[in-house]
């Protein structure tokens, strides 16, 4: 596709798709490596090599459904929809989630099902966000995938590093997703035929809105929650694997 | 009495640096109650939570931060220099000057790695974010 080359439109949706991949990817690699932690060190590697098999395996079935889901009528209004409550969710600093009753699992089908089940939960953000900025197209949504993989498997280090270097980073990135919102209900098959008419900065307009609505939303419940404490770890704990490795690093 | 000294502490020689400085103080008669500080950046969102038990990050939590103290940790074992060492998590430079508040401490210290030009404004300086918000005195060490 020679014509896309010099084509603005896309190159913009590539530089969104590759904003949405490192902010939302990054908790998947730290699924990956804290599920195989338990694991004895001969596991570890399988556990992990079958954990990422898995879990891009099941984004690429995701997102294939989602392409073909947002051609029909309202859903691309549910996916914005959606899309705005991740992006709130993403500027949440001070979020009281409830912690699950989860167990830790020693075997490595019980690390690699954690990981495959995380990933299909964690990744749907990231799947409909994708679909919102490819707007259908099959190339966009195949690029967004390839470049999510080294992400998942290298990135969270760095993005980690990123966003703790740059909160603003958080806050640009959940403007975006409001953006990216907006567009994409504009976009439903319901809508479009109106919307269509419409000229194109008023496009522009509510997709600004969208972003404001996001990143308001989020400061005002950032406010709201109280601060937490300082959040202290013991440098001793109970298990005997635990004293065992701190033995080992002499403390 | 003793000068509460808090030296935040990565596992880098830059932070070995700042042990050294603060021992070299405590050579020069100055009494210190010497503690060490390792902050741990959050790797939790919410999701992860829901899949991953508490232990088991505050088990990641723990190796990290172990990780960093090793070094110093050792130099001051060998020198029989007392001390205490604490892993916090949180957003660095935030953490280590409210921990600085809440535990009354009166000097803060920390290495730098000095980065100049582009890497300072990508990698940036957690020293002089700590400058900027402590407010206690703050010795940077080089």
């Amino acid at each position: 596709m020679p014509e896309t080359l010099f084509d603005l439109p896309f190159w913009l949706a590539v530089g969104q798709i590759i904003v949405i991949d490192i902010l939302l990817g990054g908790d998947n690699a730290v699924v990956i490596a804290l599920a195989c932690r338990n694991l004895p060190f001969s596991q570890r590697r399988k556990g992990i090599a079958w954990g990422v098999t898995g879990a891009i395996a099941l984004r690429i079935v995701m997102i294939f459904f989602a392409i073909h889901l947002l051609a029909l009528p309202f859903l691309n209004i549910v996916g914005g929809i959606l899309l705005l409550g991740i992006g709130i969710k993403l500027m949440c600093n001070a979020c009281s989630d409830d912690q699950h009753d989860v167990a830790c699992s020693n075997s490595l089908w019980g690390a690699v099902k954690t990981i495959v089940i995380a990933d299909a939960v964690m990744s749907l953000d990231n799947v409909v966000a994708v679909a919102g900025a490819a707007n259908g197209n099959m190339a966009l949504v195949v690029f967004g995938i390839v470049i999510s993989i080294p992400i998942i498997l290298f990135g969270s280090q760095f993005v980690m590093r990123l966003m703790d270097r740059f909160p603003m980073v958080i806050t640009l990135g959940a403007a975006l997703l409001g953006w990216i919102a907006a567009d994409m209900i504009l976009n439903d098959v319901i809508i479009k035929p109106w919307s269509e008419q419409l000229s194109g900065w008023t496009h522009f307009l509510a997709s600004a809105i969208g972003a404001m609505l996001v990143v308001l939303i989020g400061r005002w419940r950032n406010r709201r929650a109280a601060p937490k404490p300082i959040h202290e770890v013991s440098l001793f704990s109970t298990p005997k694997s635990e004293i065992a490795r701190s033995r080992r690093l002499r403390i | 009495m003793s000068l509460r000294v808090l030296v935040a502490v990565d596992g880098s020689v830059h932070s070995r640096r700042a042990v050294e400085h603060v021992l070299r103080l405590a050579e020069a008669q100055c009494s210190i109650d010497l503690h060490l500080l390792t902050v741990q950046i959050p790797v939790e969102s919410g999701h992860i939570r829901q899949f991953i038990p508490q232990a088991s990050l505050e088990g990641h939590y723990r190796d990290s931060g172990l990780k960093a103290l090793q070094e110093v940790v050792s130099i001051l074992e060998e020198l029989g220099h007392p001390h205490t060492a604490h892993i916090a998590v949180g957003h660095i430079a935030a953490t280590i000057t409210r921990y600085c508040d809440e535990l009354k401490f009166e000097l803060i210290v920390i290495g730098t790695h000095g980065r100049t030009g582009l890497r300072q404004v990508v990698m940036g300086s957690v020293a002089r974010e700590v400058l900027k918000l402590a407010r206690v005195p703050v010795t940077v060490v080089q």
